[in-house]
């Protein structure tokens, strides 16, 4: 770790370009399979993410599991093995792994409007292809897009940033990996942007409470700015889909 | 908000990964000018109004200065008759890279408005980025961006005018061939109007080199020869440290060897200068040798003849063959140079020789001569002066530097204090607004919201005791009996924190001095002086804020609990450590003051011998205190500081308090308590104590610290009262500095603080100038409800950085102080003539070295001229002795010398001794007033080498 | 994916009349995209699209230490994993067997010297060598997987660049590489005679290629023919079902002309494949 390096330079500059408030470069595509219902791929900067949804179906295994009063969500997180710089022995199944898919499929349940489907279930699976910081934001962005590209009915888009503090003090959004193993602690927000209210949130180290309500307010910030590409990106889909059909979009 | 374009740079490093960074490419990247139009504007200190007179030119330009200009001719850019440069965020990047000191040293430029300098971020600007060209190296591929950004701003303002200063020629023909106008730093400068000085402080890069220029050194080995020679083992890296008593000497520090490496002679030592990071090559077990005892002095005046070298080497080979078996250590050479460790020398100018080549003599003795070129050598004659080294070629016998700045007349007081402070990097501007206006508004006055904050104790008989002439009170004591026997003992310090908040441009400034320093008539202070000597200062007869440690105590001085809390007080009467010793004796006085005074004195007493008990270290390093006149600011009077038990009554109290604050502080901050230790020393430090303890009789244990105390107690001698005070002096250079540390840092049992012997220890009790304080004391007050914690308090790398500042501050604080007395004791001494008793502290070959404890001196008596073995004396190794005639002189023996002041070498006016008892025919001279004065050409020099004396609390106080 | 009796007979019937259910006959392939460099921190990478077949290929490098019999020679690994992007079957350990069995048959296929020389990435005899790891990321399933597998990583060696080594010391038992940090002098690997595997399928009195998951169901048995220039150098059965010795024969050598054919083709596409394309999956 080299403590020379300042996040944030003098002119206000990450390392990379971006200023504090910016987010890295958004691009994605909802239905990139025809297998499953729902898929979409998502590139947050270098950080690249496949998402695809299954359902909602039958519940499969243990009939048990299945519930009256709504779908069962169950997400697998996983990562290839070339997504890291150091390839990665696993692809899933570790403890990280287990612990991103219980934080998806948490984020998740907030949106879906799961007491639509009782006793079904619907698969979410994310596979990231290249880490390069803010992966669970990345898979939660992504997972949207492929729960709406299945058309399951959602409360609103969920939204997922990160945000971090540059030189102790400026709050600064969307960490790249490089970022991350330079810098301080990381926070991670998982947010339903329209309604602002905030379904899961992680810190990688212990913060100082004085930063938290400005680091937490521009990842919600982020959030928000998220939600508006993605939300571009899911017109611009059915707009393309729908032409396709013989639609006619007004506006 | 977003990005407008990205592009992927790739690279591979370790285990051969290949990693890809994003690099955002945007458009709004302000070019600097106000009278642009298509860029948006950002504040820029760029002006049409500032002119750069470059007599080159025409026309008003603007400068874009590339990578070389910066790191090499920094001295220059300082100047303000440079301005309007555009730095390059290329050119920046790669100063960080290449030099850290240069790159802050450039930054503190651009924040300064006069100076108008920009940052222009040309890699993310979308018009001057381009992407690296397949196999071009870095330096082209950074030229290029450069030309580039150049040519941009041409076309971006065509109205303005743009040069590039450059001293690399391929660069400064390729922009030529763009059509940009470049040019060197040399011809630049020589341009300028004010170019007589300016021309010195230039970095010579291309000194002639003589074709048949004999080389002086051996060649440095390349820098990839020395990395491979290090990884197979065939080299070793570590720092060197030239020796201050002979400039052909020095060590180098080899990580995970236990001994030094010895360097030795023109070829061993090759150019390495103090601090410099060097490559050795170990010689053959059969050539180590010994360090030589004697002391050699660079004479050389002139850059070519190196005859008196070659003179002074032979003498040390000599001296090599005679070394002692058990006295070998690892020797080798310097074969080439890792990292250069070069800053800004102070010094003088040498000898009266005309031309445009000078030698200067730096102030640091284990920093050689150095070889300047200048226009105003007349000048730098009567002055003090900065010079930093460029090269050393391998055909000069100096390094070459060049000039940096003035700092006044040789002599003068203002003049030695600015040298230094310079020397010792004491930061002494003056507070900056921005400081200044953290302060509060006076008149300042106490609220009822802070009474209700606070413990009221106005109505306690509160008193302090300090030195006379004390304005930064930072402590007072109070004690009165309460119920069930018991004594209540109140200790108050200055409540600093409350005015310093954290993060403010007040904290970050006393963060950064980190301690006030003492020089004899002048004090720099931590925090500003309406702080530090008024609103914080615990006056007597005003109420003041303080935080208070109150224990109470039974009489046998144990303490049943202990409290702290933040306090008004009202001091009854601020005193002197004399007035309070006359109020305790005098059995007349019976007031509350006198009485909780005496109280205070008894329990110190029970407190300190327990302290001893326990193995706490009574050390003594000679200290003086010079008077001073008020008007001429001349001294008056050298003298041992006078010490009375109030000294230790005070000391004692403000022990405890640290030891129960860092107990407390480090229950509820296991991780970030700002603690401080005092290492134990490693056995082998003690080797010169026990060698000298033999030679007297006494068997010193050094296994503990409760043994050494022991030891040390135990030698005395009747016929020699001295005899354990040096003794003790002695210790105390075994000793290890005493270090601030953030208690996570460290494992439990390194708490340890070991002159003190107690576990954990801390400084809590002197916030007014130590900043070490100022952070216990916001740990103890979030402990105690009175603050709530801030970021950088609990963040345990922050903390780690802090007390690295901390401790090379106090180091530096430290030996300032003593270059203060040691130049003041010199002033006292000019044109006086004195006999005076002394005692022998070591008996070196050619030397004595001898301790004047009336003025804390130590000097070297010189028992033959240089290069010469006396027919007089003879020297015994083995018992540490000389010998002539009849007569033994032993290390701690009692002499008489007669002291003068040897004024030849301004810089370093040394004492000259003579010996004056023992008589010894043919070598002493007659005590003064009997005979005429002989004229003895031994040559003496003052050994300012006194290492650091070890943590004694609070004894250390102000002088 | 389940079929019928009838869904059964009238593929069967397509193969017959040389008209398979999807236009196609029966030595054709479906449309394949193929791209590289996808995986940009790889040192190469290809993902090809074969119809609804979708496999992601990334070769990671690392410095390893060669076998003691084979001090001359570097290693080759190959890690397949199946995602449950693919399908919800193959979530948690799902997909384990089909992984399993498609990076042995690469491995075996790799194994002769004749198809992928190792001795190249050997840096210094019994020290020090090159080791190549093949990951391959099923991302969708649309039947005919070992040939997709096998193009996608023919291609992704093709795209890998191994680090250039400038010079190796030795001293003792520290050897110290020194490795060119320039992206653009590295080498290419020879992939020439990498195999490229093809699936023929047993269909009834006729064998295709490239079949679809519908047709996978209908085989009889099938064979998995890598071939390697002009040889071949494994031959695997998989699946149910039992073979006629000269069936077996003839499929072999319809294995071998269309390997052939196939490898021309990937050639071909490879040279074609432009040198900056930013596209991946958000074509």
């Amino acid at each position: 770790m080299s403590r020379n390096k300042e996040l944030l330079s003098k002119i206000g500059l990450r390392l990379d370009g971006r200023r504090a408030n910016e987010l890295r470069r958004i691009r994605c595509k909802l239905g990139v399979f025809t297998e499953p219902d729902g898929s979409a791929y998502i590139e947050q900067g270098l950080t690249k993410v496949l998402a695809a949804v299954y359902g909602p179906h039958q519940v499969r295994g243990q009939r048990s599991k299945a519930q009256h009063d709504g779908a069962l969500v169950n997400c697998q997180f996983s990562m290839a093995v070339f997504s890291t710089g150091e390839r990665k022995r696993r692809p899933r199944g570790d403890r990280k792994s287990t612990e991103l898919s219980m934080h998806l499929q948490q984020a998740l349940l907030a949106a879906i409007k799961t007491e639509l489907y009782p006793w079904s279930q619907i698969d979410v699976y994310v596979e990231v292809l290249h880490a390069d910081g803010g992966i669970y934001p990345a898979c939660v962005n992504a997972a949207t897009l492929a729960l709406i590209d299945a058309g399951i009915p959602l409360k609103e888009y969920v939204c997922a940033c990160t945000a971090s503090l540059a030189n102790n003090d400026v709050p600064m959004l969307d960490i790249s990996h490089q970022e991350e193993a330079i810098g301080g602690p990381t926070l991670t927000v998982a947010a339903l942007p329209m309604s602002g209210k905030i379904v899961l949130m992680e810190m990688s180290q212990r913060f100082h409470l004085d930063h938290l309500p400005k680091v937490l307010e521009k990842a919600l910030q982020g959030c928000k700015d998220v939600k508006n590409i993605l939300d571009e990106a899911v017109r611009l889909h059915v707009q393309d889909v729908g032409s396709s059909t013989g639609w006619v979009i007004k506006n | 908000m977003f990005t407008t374009k990205s592009f992927i740079k790739k690279n591979k490093i370790g285990n051969y990964l290949k990693h890809v960074r994003e690099h955002y490419i945007r458009d709004d990247i302000f070019c600097g000018f106000s009278c642009c139009e298509t860029c948006s504007l950002v504040e820029s200190s760029l002006t049409e109004e500032y002119v750069n007179k470059c007599s080159l030119f025409k026309f008003n330009h603007y400068l874009i200065l590339d990578t070389n200009i910066i790191l090499e001719q920094m001295d220059v850019l300082e100047e303000p008759i440079i301005g309007n440069c555009i730095i390059l965020h290329t050119v920046l990047k790669e100063v960080k890279h290449r030099s850290l000191p240069i790159y802050k040293r450039l930054m503190s430029i651009v924040d300064n408005p006069s100076r108008h300098f920009y940052i222009f971020t040309n890699d993310h600007h979308k018009d001057t980025f381009m992407p690296q060209k397949d196999g071009e190296l870095i330096n082209d591929y950074n030229d290029r961006l450069i030309r580039k950004a150049c040519s941009w701003y041409m076309d971006h303002l065509p109205n303005k005018k743009f040069v590039l200063l450059t001293d690399d020629r391929a660069n400064k023909n390729l922009a030529k061939e763009d059509e940009i106008p470049a040019v060197t730093t040399t011809e630049y400068v020589k341009h300028l109007d004010e170019q007589v000085a300016l021309g010195d402080k230039l970095k010579k890069k291309d000194s002639e080199v003589q074709k048949d220029a004999k080389s002086i050194f051996p060649p440095h080995l390349s820098t990839s020869a020395m990395l491979i020679g290090i990884k197979e083992g065939k080299l070793y890296q570590g720092t060197f440290r030239a020796s201050r008593d002979n400039f052909l000497e020095g060590f180098v520090n080899v990580e995970g060897f236990e001994d030094n490496v010895l360097v030795q002679g023109r070829k061993g030592l090759n150019r390495a200068v103090d601090g410099d990071v060097v490559a050795v090559q170990m010689f053959d077990k059969t050539e180590w040798v010994s360090p030589s005892e004697i002391v050699l002095e660079d004479e050389g005046v002139s850059e070519e003849n190196i005859k008196d070298i070659q003179k002074n080497e032979n003498e040390l080979k000599k001296n090599a063959k005679n070394s002692k078996k058990d006295e070998i250590r690892p020797t080798g050479c310097v074969v080439g140079i890792i990292r250069r460790k070069w800053r800004q020398y102070c010094g003088i100018l040498q000898g009266n020789s005309d031309g445009l080549y000078q030698i200067f003599v730096p102030a640091d003795s284990s920093i050689p001569k150095i070889r300047i070129e200048t226009r105003q050598a007349e000048f730098l004659r009567s002055q003090k002066f900065i010079v930093t080294i460029d090269s050393w070629p391998q055909h000069s016998r100096y390094p070459h530097g060049h000039f940096v700045r003035a700092l006044g007349k040789i002599g003068q007081q203002s003049t030695e204090n600015e040298v230094v402070l310079l020397e010792h990097d004491v930061p002494h501007s003056q507070f900056s607004e921005e400081v200044l206006s953290c302060l509060p508004k006076l008149p300042w006055l106490i609220t009822d919201d802070d009474v209700k904050k606070r413990v009221d104790l106005r109505g306690i008989d509160i008193c302090s005791v300090d030195p006379p002439g004390c304005t930064d009170i930072d402590d007072a004591l109070h004690c009165r009996p309460i119920e069930g026997d018991r004594l209540e003992v109140g200790v108050h310090i200055a409540d600093v924190s409350h005015f310093i908040r954290p993060g403010t441009a007040l904290d970050l400034e006393a963060a950064s001095r980190a301690t006030t320093v003492y020089l004899i008539n002048k004090r720099i202070d931590m925090v500003p002086e309406l702080l530090s000597s008024n609103l914080c200062s615990l006056r007597g007869g005003e109420e003041r804020f303080a935080f208070s440690c109150i224990w109470e105590m039974d009489k046998e001085a144990n303490i049943i609990n202990t409290r702290f809390h933040k306090s008004i007080i009202k001091s009854k009467k601020a005193m002197t450590y004399e007035e309070a010793q006359i109020t305790i004796d005098d059995k007349s006085k019976n007031d509350s003051i006198a009485q909780s005074l005496r109280n205070l004195n008894m329990l110190a007493k029970i407190l300190k011998k327990g302290r001893l008990q326990k193995g706490a270290l009574v050390l003594a390093s000679p200290e003086v205190k010079i008077r001073m006149d008020s008007e001429t600011m001349e001294p008056l009077d050298v003298e041992i500081k006078k010490m009375f038990e109030t000294n230790s009554m005070v000391e004692e109290f403000m022990l405890l308090a640290n030891i129960s604050v860092a107990q407390k502080i480090l229950e509820d901050f296991p991780d970030c308590a700002m603690l401080r230790r005092h290492p134990t020393p490693p056995s082998t430090n003690f080797d010169p104590l026990v060698k000298a303890g033999k030679h007297l009789g006494f068997d010193m244990k050094i296994d503990s610290g409760k043994n050494l105390a022991q030891s040390l107690d135990d030698a005395t001698c009747e016929t020699n009262p001295y005899l354990n005070t040096m003794l003790r002096i002695l210790a105390t250079r075994c000793m290890l500095q005493a270090v601030y540390f953030p208690s996570g840092a460290m494992q439990k049992d390194e708490y340890f603080h070991y002159g003190l012997a107690v576990p954990l220890y801390t400084h809590f009790t002197s916030p007014i100038r130590r900043y070490a304080d100022i952070i216990v004391h916001r740990l103890l007050a979030v402990t105690c409800g009175a603050d709530s914690t801030y970021p950088n308090l609990l963040n345990k790398q922050k903390t780690v950085e802090l007390c690295q500042n901390l401790n090379y501050r106090n180091r530096m604080a430290q030996y300032a102080g003593r270059a203060s007395v040691a130049f003041n004791t010199h002033l006292f001494f000019k044109g006086k003539v004195q006999d005076e008793e002394g005692y022998v502290l070591y008996v070196r070959k050619n030397a004595l070295q001898i301790l004047i404890p009336k003025y804390g001196l130590e000097c070297n008596l010189f028992l033959a001229t240089k290069g010469e073995t006396s027919n007089i004396f003879e020297y015994d190794e083995d018992n540490q002795t000389q010998k002539a005639g009849n007569l033994i002189i032993h290390s701690f023996d009692r002499v008489v010398v007669r002291m003068s002041l040897d004024s030849k070498n301004i810089q370093h006016e040394k004492f000259t001794l003579q010996l004056v008892e023992p008589f010894i025919e043919g070598f002493s001279v007659q005590p003064l007033g009997q005979t005429e004065m002989e004229v003895d050409t031994n040559e003496a020099k003052t050994d300012k080498k006194r290492k650091s004396t070890s943590e004694k609390g609070n004894n250390k106080r102000k002088s | 994916m389940a079929l019928c009796e009838a869904e059964k007979t009238f593929v069967l019937h397509g193969v017959e009349e040389n008209f398979r259910i999807d236009g196609r006959e029966r030595e054709d392939y479906r449309p394949m995209e193929l791209e590289t460099s996808i995986v940009s921190h790889a040192f190469g990478s290809a993902r090809l699209r074969l119809a609804n077949t979708d496999v992601l290929v990334a070769v990671k490098i690392e410095v390893d230490i060669p076998f003691p019999e084979k001090p001359n020679e570097g290693k080759i690994e190959f890690f397949v994993d199946c995602s449950a992007n693919a399908t919800p079957d193959f979530e948690g350990r799902g997909g384990e067997d089909l992984a399993i069995e498609l990076s042995n048959s690469l491995s075996t296929a790799y194994q002769s010297s004749r198809a992928f020389d190792l001795s190249k990435l050997c840096i210094l005899k019994g020290r020090k060598c090159w080791k190549i790891y093949v990951d391959i990321l099923l991302l969708e399933c649309g039947g005919n997987l070992f040939d997709a597998v096998s193009l996608a990583v023919k291609a992704a060696l093709w795209n890998a660049q191994l680090p250039l080594v400038k010079s190796v010391h030795v001293d003792g038992n520290n050897i110290e590489m020194d490795v060119s940090e320039e992206l653009y002098d590295c080498q290419k690997l020879d992939i020439k005679n990498a195999p490229v595997m093809v699936t023929v399928c047993k269909i009834g009195d006729y064998c295709i290629v490239d079949p679809n998951q519908a047709e996978e169901k209908c085989s009889v048995g099938s064979i998995v023919v890598a071939v390697s220039g002009d040889r071949l150098s494994t031959v695997l059965q998989t699946g149910a079902g039992s073979l006629h010795p000269t069936t077996l024969v003839e499929s072999m050598k319809l294995g071998h002309t269309v390997g052939q054919r196939l490898n021309q083709a990937l050639w071909e596409a490879l040279q074609q494949i432009p040198e900056d394309q930013d596209v991946g999956f958000l074509k």
